[in-house]
C-alpha cells in the first residue's frame, strides 16, 4: 500500500473582487488551482512535481501538508485520512522546506530555541535530551553546534536553508516536501542541499516530494515525476522515461525549452499560459500546443496509464493505442 | 577581431566608503564588447557581476565610486561614472520594480522617444511598433495597459521595448530572465537573439546561470569575489574550462546530459569582500591549491586562442580528469 495517497484532489479560491463588482451583485471569481488530482507515492520514494508558476504545485503541496483544506477530494497517510485539521501526531508526519529560509524562519529567535521549542511541544525528547538532540539535528544537516546560538540573519542562504532542513526533521516526519527548497540557492550551494536530501533519504528513509520549476534539479532527485499544467496533471512517468520519451507535448516543450550549451534554436513554445479564470472547453494546454486536433478543442483528455506512465493527451494516447473512455460530451 | 571594440572596459573597480574602511566588492576587471557580440558574465551572489554592470552603465548607488576607465566605440572619451552613456541602454531582472507602475506601458515606451524630440503622436505610433517587435500581441491595446495588468514575460518585453527605444548598440542585461518561468526564458532568449541579429546590437548579459549564457553568448566571462576568473568562447571556457572555479560551478549544477552523476559542490562559502583572502581570491576553496597560489596577483593569463585565465595552475583540471565533458 502507498504511503500517500491524494485521491481527486480539487482546490478552489474565490478571487477578491472590488466592491462595486460585489455591490452590483456579480458573483465572485473562482480559480481552481487544482484540479481533480490523484497520484500515490510509496513510502521511501521521490516524487517530482515539475510546472511553471500558477500550474497549481504548491497549492498542492500546501493541501498535503495541511496548509490549505482541499474543496473536494482527499489525501491519504497510509490508512488514514488527513485533512488541513490533524492532530499533532499527524501533523507531525508530513513537513515541509519552504523556498525562501530568510522568511520561514523566525527572525528573533535563535536556532536553538526555534529546535528546542519544537521538541518540546511535540513531546519529542525527554526534556533533559532536548539540546543534545538539537546537537544531533545540526550535525545531521552537516552544521556545527554552534549555530544553535545565532539567528538565522547572520547565517549563509545556505546554512539556513539547513537549519530549515533541521527543522522539518525535528519532528521526525515521514515525508519530506520540499517546495522549490533550492530555488533561491547559488548553484555551488544548491549542489550540496540536493545532496544532503538525497543523503537524509538514503538514511533516514524519508519519502521525499520535490516541488520545483527547475527540471534538471528534479530530474537528478526524483524517481518519477508528475508534470502539471493549470492545475492538472499532464504527464506521470518514471523520470528515465519522461526525460528520454516525454509523451505529452507540453512535457516535450518544457525539456526543450530548458537552456542547452550552444543551442540557439526557435521558443519551444509560444504564448503563455491560459488565463485560470478563463479556461478552454477542452485540453487547457490545446492554445499554444503544436499537434492540437479538433476533439483537442471540445474534449479536456483524461489522464489515462499505459505501460507505467499516464498522460493526458488524444494525440499521445491514440498513438500509444491506449483504449480510452472518451470522458463528457464531444 | 582586429576593428576596435564596441566597448572597452579597462581595470574597472567599485570603491565603497573611504580611508582604511574602504572596501572594493570589484576590482581590476578588464573586458570587450565587439559589434554584434553577446559577452556573458557569469557569477554567484556577491561576485560583483551586476556591480560591474552598474559601474558600465553609470548607475552605481550613492557613496560608490568606480575605478578605471569605461570607453564606447563611438566616442572616444570615458563615460561618465554617475551619468548614462549614449549607445546604453539596461534592462532588469525584476521588471515589475523596475517599470514605473503609475505610467501605461505605452507611455513608458514612448517616453525616450519623445526626449529625441519626436511628436505626441508620433512617439505613440512608435512605441506600438515597437512593442510589436518585441512580440507583444496586441499591442495597440496593450500598450494602454498598466504594469502590474501584464505577466512577467510580457512585462520583460516591455521593459526590451523600451530599451529598444533609445535605438542603444550596446544591450545591458542584468538577470533578465531569472524571475520568469523556463518556456518564458526561453522566449526571451531567442528574442534577444533576434534582435541583435536584426539590430546589429551587442549584449553584455549578466546571470548566475552558466546554461542560459551558454546558450546565448558568444564569449563568457567568469566572475568570482569581484574579479574575473576566466574569460574566453563560451564553448571552450564551459567545455574546458582552465579555472578550477569555473570547473566546480560547471560540476554543481544538475546536468540535463548526465543526470545520475552526483554533484561536488564547491566546499566552503564565497569570501566577505571586506576581508579578500590575499592572492587568488578562490585558493581557500580550491581543490588543487598549491603553495604559491597565495602570491598571485589576480592578473589574466592566456590559455589559449581568446581564453584567459587567472589560474596560475590550470593544468590541475585537466589532469584531474575533468577537462574532458
Amino acid at each position: 500500500m502507498s504511503l500517500l495517497e491524494v485521491k481527486d484532489l480539487t482546490v478552489r479560491f474565490a478571487l477578491e473582487s472590488p466592491l462595486q463588482a460585489r455591490l452590483a451583485g456579480h458573483r465572485r471569481q473562482v480559480v481552481t488551482a487544482v484540479d481533480d488530482i490523484s497520484f500515490s507515492v510509496e513510502r521511501g520514494g521521490s516524487l517530482g512535481i515539475v510546472g511553471e508558476s500558477g500550474c497549481g504545485k504548491s497549492t498542492l503541496a500546501r493541501v498535503i501538508v495541511g496548509l490549505v483544506a482541499p474543496s473536494a477530494g482527499e489525501v491519504r497517510l497510509g490508512d488514514v485520512e488527513v485533512g488541513a485539521r490533524r492532530d499533532r501526531a499527524t501533523r507531525r508526519r508530513i513537513q515541509m522546506v519552504f523556498q525562501d529560509p530568510g522568511s520561514s524562519l523566525n527572525p528573533a529567535r535563535t536556532v536553538g530555541r526555534t529546535l528546542a521549542e519544537l521538541l518540546r511541544v511535540h513531546s519529542m525528547v525527554p526534556s533533559g535530551e532536548v539540546e543534545r538532540r538539537c546537537e544531533e539535528l545540526l550535525d545531521l544537516v552537516q552544521l556545527p553546534a554552534s549555530v544553535l546560538k545565532v539567528r538565522p540573519q547572520r547565517l549563509s542562504g545556505g546554512q539556513r536553508q539547513r537549519v530549515a532542513i533541521a527543522r522539518a526533521l525535528a519532528l521526525e516526519p515521514e515525508i519530506l516536501i520540499a517546495d522549490e527548497a533550492v530555488a533561491a540557492l547559488d548553484v555551488s550551494v544548491q549542489a550540496s542541499i540536493l545532496n544532503l536530501l538525497a543523503d537524509l533519504r538514503a538514511s533516514l528513509g524519508l519519502t521525499l516530494i520535490f516541488i520545483s520549476h527547475d527540471l534538471a534539479v528534479v530530474r537528478h532527485i526524483s524517481e518519477r515525476v508528475i508534470v502539471m499544467y493549470l492545475g492538472r496533471i499532464v504527464e506521470s512517468s518514471p523520470t528515465a522515461r519522461l526525460f528520454e520519451d516525454p509523451r505529452h507535448p507540453y512535457s516535450r516543450a518544457l525539456i526543450a525549452a530548458a537552456p542547452q550549451l550552444g543551442l540557439i534554436r526557435a521558443p519551444a513554445l509560444s504564448g503563455e499560459p491560459t488565463s485560470p479564470l478563463d479556461l478552454p472547453p477542452g485540453c487547457r494546454f490545446e492554445p499554444r500546443c503544436p499537434i492540437s486536433e479538433d476533439v483537442c478543442r471540445q474534449v479536456e483528455p483524461a489522464l489515462i496509464e499505459f505501460s507505467g506512465c499516464s498522460v493526458a493527451c488524444h494525440v499521445a494516447q491514440r498513438r500509444d493505442g491506449a483504449t480510452h473512455p472518451r470522458t463528457g460530451a464531444s | 577581431m582586429s576593428t576596435q571594440p564596441l566597448l572597452s572596459v579597462e581595470g574597472l573597480g567599485v570603491v565603497i566608503g573611504r580611508g582604511p574602511q574602504a572596501t572594493r566588492p570589484v576590482e581590476a576587471v578588464s573586458f570587450t564588447v565587439s559589434d554584434g557580440e553577446a559577452l556573458g558574465i557569469v557569477g554567484e551572489s556577491g561576485s560583483g557581476k551586476s556591480l560591474t554592470l552598474r559601474a558600465v552603465l553609470g548607475l552605481l548607488p550613492a557613496g560608490a565610486r568606480r575605478e578605471g576607465e569605461v570607453r564606447m566605440a563611438s566616442r572616444g572619451e570615458t563615460t561618465d561614472a554617475h551619468s548614462l552613456p549614449p549607445g546604453m541602454a539596461m534592462i532588469f531582472q525584476e521588471p515589475m520594480t523596475a517599470l514605473n507602475p503609475t505610467m501605461r506601458v505605452g507611455t513608458l515606451v514612448a517616453e525616450p522617444l519623445r526626449r529625441r524630440g519626436l511628436s505626441r503622436r508620433e512617439a505613440r505610433s512608435g512605441a506600438v511598433k515597437l512593442m510589436r517587435e518585441v512580440g507583444i500581441p496586441d499591442a495597440e491595446r496593450r500598450a494602454r495597459a498598466w504594469p502590474h495588468e501584464l505577466s512577467g514575460g510580457l512585462r520583460q518585453r516591455v521593459m526590451i521595448a523600451a530599451a529598444l527605444a533609445t535605438e542603444p548598440r550596446l544591450l545591458l542585461c542584468d538577470e533578465p530572465t531569472t524571475a520568469l518561468d523556463v518556456c518564458i526564458q526561453d522566449q526571451i532568449l531567442s528574442l534577444l537573439r533576434r534582435l541583435m541579429e536584426e539590430r546589429g546590437m551587442s549584449l553584455l548579459f549578466v546571470s548566475h546561470d552558466l546554461a542560459v549564457v551558454g546558450e546565448l553568448c558568444d564569449r563568457v566571462a567568469i566572475m568570482y569575489a569581484g574579479r574575473i576568473m576566466e574569460v574566453g568562447s563560451t564553448d571552450t571556457v564551459l567545455m574546458e574550462p582552465r579555472h578550477p572555479y569555473t570547473d566546480g560551478l560547471r560540476r554543481s549544477a544538475p546536468s540535463m546530459v548526465d543526470p545520475a552523476a552526483r554533484l561536488t559542490g564547491i566546499e566552503g562559502m564565497p569570501p566577505d569582500p571586506r576581508a579578500f583572502p590575499p592572492g587568488c581570491r578562490f585558493a581557500p576553496r580550491c581543490p588543487f591549491r598549491q603553495a604559491d597560489c597565495d602570491e598571485i596577483d589576480g592578473s589574466l593569463a592566456v590559455a589559449g586562442p581568446g581564453h584567459s585565465t587567472a589560474c596560475i595552475h590550470p593544468g590541475s583540471i585537466v589532469r584531474e580528469g575533468a577537462g574532458a565533458p
